[in-house]
């Protein structure tokens, strides 16, 4: 795996214990971090808690990270379990709730109001694991395999899940798509 | 079976299974945080100001003792140097006492045998030692 050269001397001074460098870090990979944590938790205040959480852990075990492997990955993995350790805290959420949470971001008032709707009762229903798939693989672009070890599960079962998931939309939205 | 399925592009097989652009456009919309792209800066600055914070509550007790360390440094040393030179006294001081002891101890001896002597030689059975010195 190719690191790019920023990648590698900002975590390397991040190591030596450099917070600007840490932040030159956070400023590259938070986006991706905050789908990643999304995708678990699905609401967006859940989301930016677990992001928080991820990149403090992150900080706290710098030590411990090797510069010549990717950043990304493991932070992604680290975002991810503090996502998975909110949603296990968490009371199962009513789909209800979720559609509220899925519904609130769009922000193009031209789009279709019922599609918006339609699209949030949808990923709503969708199991919580196989939702994060969906949205980990056809939005961020994870592999099968990243999306496993970001969830603690086989590279084949986030295929299986994704398979699934979309099934699930497509028969969802189905009268929508024409 | 399809060339593609064959033959994949560089590599990859093409996902037949996936989902058409416009859904996935809407999925993205749904899932980008409010705010649009000035969210990012304020995340940042929250992480960053949740990483001072535990970095100050993590730093051990004695670090709050850190700016105090060159100084405490300097004015031990100076400390340690004073009390060098005072030993130095103390210790030629006890020198000079104990030659002054050892002075004052020897004198009166070598006079009391001087005196001894004298007595002896003076005395009256002067006569007798001296004979038995002679023989």
């Amino acid at each position: 795996m190719r690191i790019p050269d920023e990648e590698r001397a900002l975590a390397e001074a991040a190591r030596a214990g450099d917070q600007t460098a840490f932040a030159g870090l956070v400023r590259l990979h938070q986006r991706r971090a905050y789908l990643v944590a999304r995708a678990i938790v699905t609401v967006h205040e859940d989301a930016e808690d677990a992001v928080q959480d991820g990149f403090v852990r992150a900080w706290q075990a710098i030590e411990r990270f090797d510069p010549s492997q990717g950043f990304s990955a493991w932070l992604n993995r680290i975002v991810a379990n503090a996502a998975l350790d909110i949603t296990r805290r968490r009371k199962v959420r009513s789909t209800e709730e979720l559609t509220d949470a899925l519904r609130a971001p769009f922000r193009d008032p031209a789009q279709d109001a019922e599609l918006k709707s339609r699209l949030a009762e949808a990923l709503a229903q969708i199991p919580e694991r196989a939702r994060s798939v969906i949205v980990m693989h056809d939005i961020e672009g994870f592999t099968h395999v990243e999306i496993g070890e970001m969830l603690g599960i086989p590279g084949g079962t986030a295929r299986s899940d994704l398979h699934h998931a979309r099934q699930k939309l497509r028969e969802l939205l189905k009268d929508l798509r024409g | 079976m399809t060339d593609d399925l064959k033959f994949p592009v560089n590599g990859v097989k093409p996902d037949r299974d996936s989902l058409d652009d416009s859904l996935t456009a809407l999925i993205r919309d749904a899932y980008a945080p409010p705010g649009g792209d000035s969210y990012w800066p304020g995340l940042e600055g929250r992480i960053m100001a949740r990483i001072a914070s535990h970095s100050e509550t993590d730093a051990p007790w004695w670090n709050v003792l850190a700016p105090w360390a060159r100084p405490a440094l300097v004015a031990a040393a100076a400390i340690f140097a004073l009390a060098g030179v005072v030993n130095q006294q103390f210790v030629e001081t006890d020198s000079q006492l104990a030659y002054d002891s050892i002075l004052q101890s020897v004198t009166p001896d070598v006079v009391a045998t001087s005196e001894e002597i004298i007595s002896v030689e003076r005395g009256t059975d002067g006569a007798t030692i001296s004979y038995f010195l002679s023989h």
